[in-house]
């Protein structure tokens, strides 16, 4: 099976006619099929450059990149790649049910290979199974982004990513979610790139977390947390190992 | 301190007594302070009218009103169709957005007679007119609401490799139905109004001929029947909009 990811001196920015902006650069990684991998730094450090050119949204600036042993734009058209935004980004005149099945409605000659079925299974999975008739705007935050995760598996992608998916709610909330995604993360396998902003989600939920600084936008660390969870990647946020590498991360953020 | 909610049989019968209070002043104040009927008449007096002349207002409605409704449909459906031309080429968009703009600074009662001029004096001119009036704020609100679409929302689409084709129908042509309908709303009344000022300048038929000749004739009852009928028309034809704007942009009220 081909890594999930694979980058090779990769370097990512932006260009227009007048000047070309490095954001980050040197990223050489490797993310195993099936893994769970935070990405952490400051603001502006390239976090979410780095999924932009994953989900071929952007052009890196240079070094290589291989999505699922594909280049991202083929991994794209083979909707093997979802993508959970910070904002839900529903669409306001769709019913939830509707919002989940949309990428059955478009994408071209790949539209219908959404496995029929699939849309009510993510419903009850997410707890979102008795919302399926309302609108978005009848939804509290914390449900609109189930919905957008269930919108994002229905492909059954190879790999998931996720932008601060939870950055905008609750933190109750968000300690919830963070456990209903680990469980979704097991049952379907889907590699996962998850940004945060916080520590200690970062930490909880991936096996590794990349640590990124800025100015320049380069990959600090990327710390294995493996040896700290169970096989199959549980932990209590208490747990000494959890806590300490959570303390050894800050440090590095704010030398960052 | 919590304002005091209004219970919902005040609120729809305030406006009802304040036109009541209104007509009331009207019908006794009018003949008390000497005003003669040929000048103003009283309400009652309109009732009457509307009783008595009622074979000749249904004859002259009937043009207004197919003038009216055929300029609202020609001239939302070409703003519409341009509006989606102009979107997807900018070379189109550039070269001819500038000149509508300057067309649409032309006064419609200096470009009515160029126009009468070259349709002639049937139903046709007054037909152009009703649509130019209406085409100008639909073009320009259709324009802005199919670029509406955020660009999370753009993001998503291309993430689920859509077509251009899908792009349009399920995200930019949804997006602009408030849009689009804030502007049908107010076409539902101007359209009226460019149906009567085409036949203002040449025509015998028509609630817009009516009310010239009721005017130089001094028969001030049919003019103010006239004025109510084309007021209702444009009502009725108003309210048709919401009706479907409910049916088809219901998400826009919910929401907002």
């Amino acid at each position: 099976m081909p890594a999930a990811i694979e980058t090779h001196s990769l370097e990512l920015g932006y260009r227009n006619e007048a000047e070309t902006v490095s954001v980050l650069g040197g990223v050489d990684l490797t993310v195993a099929a099936g893994e769970f991998l935070s990405i952490i730094g400051p603001s502006g450090c390239g976090k979410s450059t780095l999924l932009r050119v994953v989900a071929d949204l952007l052009d890196p600036l240079s070094g290589d990149i291989r999505v699922l042993g594909k280049s991202p734009s083929a991994a794209r058209r083979e909707r093997e790649v979802g993508f959970v935004f910070q904002d839900p980004t529903l669409l306001p005149w769709r019913t939830v049910a509707a919002n989940i099945e949309l990428p059955r409605d478009i994408g071209g000659r790949h539209a219908a290979a959404a496995p029929k079925g699939k849309s009510a299974e993510l419903s009850r999975m997410l707890g979102i199974d008795e919302l399926t008739g309302r609108f978005p705007h009848q939804l509290s935050g914390g449900q609109r982004q189930r919905v957008a995760i269930a919108r994002a598996l229905l492909t059954e992608p190879k790999l998931l990513l996720m932008d601060e998916p939870f950055g905008a709610l609750d933190e109750i909330t968000r300690d919830r979610l963070n456990d209903e995604l680990l469980r979704l993360w097991r049952r379907t396998g889907t590699t996962i790139l998850f940004i945060t902003h916080s520590i200690m989600e970062a930490a909880y939920l991936g096996q590794r977390v990349m640590v990124l600084g800025s100015r320049p936008g380069r990959v600090r660390a990327l710390k294995d947390l493996r040896d700290a969870k169970t096989p199959d990647n549980r932990c209590r946020r208490e747990d000494p190992a959890i806590v300490s590498a959570m303390t050894e991360m800050r440090s590095m953020l704010e030398a960052a | 301190m919590q304002p005091m909610r209004m219970p919902r049989a005040m609120l729809l019968a305030l406006p009802l007594l304040g036109a009541a209070s209104i007509i009331l002043a009207w019908q006794f104040l009018l003949p008390a302070a000497g005003v003669p009927p040929y000048i103003a008449p009283t309400p009652t007096r309109i009732a009457g009218a509307f009783v008595n002349q009622w074979p000749l207002l249904l004859d002259n409605l009937w043009p207004t009103m197919i003038e009216s409704l055929a300029g609202f449909l020609f001239g939302n459906l070409a703003a519409v169709l341009l509006a989606v031309a102009f979107v997807y080429s900018r070379t189109l968009n550039s070269a001819y957005f500038p000149v509508v703009l300057f067309f649409n600074t032309i006064p419609i009662l200096a470009l009515s007679p160029i126009i009468i001029l070259i349709f002639g004096l049937g139903m046709l001119p007054k037909i152009v007119i009703a649509s130019v009036i209406c085409f100008f704020p639909t073009l320009v609100n259709m324009v802005r609401g199919l670029n509406s679409a955020g660009p999370n929302e753009t993001e998503l689409f291309r993430v689920l490799s859509a077509t251009p084709w899908e792009t349009f129908w399920r995200l930019r042509l949804p997006r602009s139905m408030p849009m689009l309908f804030s502007s049908l709303r107010i076409a539902s009344a101007t359209a009226v109004i460019g149906a009567i000022v085409g036949e203002w300048i040449g025509s015998d038929k028509g609630l817009g001929a009516l009310i010239i000749q009721a005017t130089f004739n001094y028969q001030t009852e049919r003019l103010y029947a006239a004025i109510v009928l084309s007021s209702s028309m444009a009502i009725v034809l108003f309210l048709l909009v919401i009706s479907v704007e409910r049916r088809v942009a219901r998400w826009s009220y919910e929401s907002a």
